[in-house]
């Protein structure tokens, strides 16, 4: 009887304890989600960024391809108010970057300290002139007897400057550095080739099919101010003719030859590259019209 | 950077070659092996494009202990190497006639693990 009366007891407390507890909220934290902003790390920007095609590789190839050299191909050096914003500054910096370059290979020297008064300017408004070693590199343009130093100390600058930008968290700025030196590269590349009609040059302009994906993908980053919507909306327009380019690959062991004491790899893998004649003139009016539009911007 | 750097860079730029164009350098500090670990490694990906010739040239510093090695590999093999242990020839540049455009790896260490400072240098050679 007494063990009845405990076991009834028990379960009056039971069921008296269950109907006083508060009602859970059943709903899991995280079950609905906002769609979030895509974000690359420092890392993979500052792995990305170092492999974007550099504009003196792009004007070696076309100087050794015995191409004139042609002013016609540069930008035209701006006045102030253009150089206004930080938006712009970059991105200028980027484009007289790769007119310097051009400038360097052909050893135009003389025209180049135009080239560089801008671009120190320019550093200078963004902050990362110390980098800039703008007297030394205006005695050797002027002195045109010490080209490889001159070419050396204008590269190695620019990447100094880009790193800079990098480390001190504006990616956004060093991005668009990149996306000027790159497309300042392009239209030298897309304006010789429609002359020239070379398929090593076409080859190579069509690969950039790979570069431009990867810039796009740091732009991207970025895509909430309303300056850099822009410039990307611009790029898509040369992206989307990229978009038909086909490339594939063979595969094959390399070949090492040694030569003069040095050591000569010769790759037998190969990449394919299909592009028509239209889109490549695609590419080619989309660059002029897409590079002239941001000189304006 | 400091100016000696610099101008070490500037120095062993200019040695790659006549046909060299400079284009990237790398700056390489390791130190030496310590017990029970591997020999510490620099890392750098670089993306090479179809029909260049590259160069890849080594200039150890002065007060490195170790010589420098650099190794090139694409996303599976070794493609060259300044040193080959197993025959005991060095070179002081690779150049890779590049058929593939890709991503690529270069890998600086020091022999024997030893602790070193080296400059290398990537260059666009003429044809």
């Amino acid at each position: 009887m007494i063990k009845q009366l405990f076991i009834l007891l028990l379960a009056g407390v039971l069921i008296t304890s269950c109907k006083s507890r508060p009602k859970e909220d059943l709903r899991f934290p995280g079950t609905e989600m906002e769609p979030g902003e895509l974000r690359i790390s420092s890392q993979a920007m500052e792995e990305i960024v170092q492999n974007i095609s550099s504009p003196i590789e792009m004007a070696a190839i076309i100087k050794d391809l015995g191409v004139p050299f042609s002013s016609q191909h540069l930008s035209k050096i701006s006045t102030e108010d253009r150089y206004s914003t930080s938006f712009n500054m970059a991105l200028s910096l980027g484009i007289l970057g790769a007119d310097l370059g051009y400038l360097n290979v052909y050893e135009k020297t003389g025209t180049s300290v135009n080239y560089l008064s801008a671009i120190n300017k320019l550093a200078d408004g963004l902050r990362v002139s110390q980098f800039f070693d703008f007297n030394t590199l205006k005695r050797l343009a002027t002195g045109s007897t010490n080209i490889d130093s001159l070419m050396f100390l204008s590269v190695h600058s620019f990447n100094q400057m880009d790193e800079h930008l990098r480390n001190t968290d504006r990616n956004n700025l060093s991005a668009l550095m990149i996306a000027g030196a790159w497309i300042e590269g392009m239209y030298f590349a897309t304006q010789v080739v429609n002359q020239t009609k070379d398929d090593f040059l076409a080859e190579y302009i069509a690969e950039q099919k790979i570069t431009l994906n990867n810039l796009m993908v740091i732009l991207k980053n970025f895509a909430n101010d309303p300056e850099f919507a822009k410039l990307i909306k611009e790029l898509e327009l040369i992206k989307s003719e990229f978009d038909k380019v086909r490339i594939t690959y063979e595969m094959g062991d390399p070949q090492a030859v040694e030569k003069d004491g040095m050591l000569m790899i010769v790759q037998q893998e190969n990449s394919i590259v299909e592009i028509s004649d239209g889109v490549l003139n695609n590419i080619i009016e989309a660059t002029a019209k897409v590079r002239n539009r941001l000189l304006t911007m | 950077m400091s100016q000696n750097i610099q101008e070490s860079v500037r120095q062993c730029a200019v040695s790659a070659g006549t046909d060299a164009t400079y284009l990237k350098d790398f700056i390489v500090k390791l130190d030496g092996i310590r017990p029970n670990e591997r020999p510490p490694v620099f890392r750098t990906t670089l993306v090479l494009r179809k029909n260049v010739t590259y160069r890849f040239s080594l200039c150890n510093l002065e007060n490195s202990e170790g010589e420098a090695i650099l190794r090139l590999y694409d996303e599976a093999n070794m493609l060259a190497s300044t040193y080959y242990p197993e025959t005991g020839k060095e070179y002081k540049s690779i150049n890779f006639s590049c058929q593939k455009s890709g991503v690529y790896t270069v890998m600086i260490s020091f022999k024997e693990g030893k602790a070193g400072e080296t400059i290398g240098i990537m260059s666009y050679i003429s044809k």
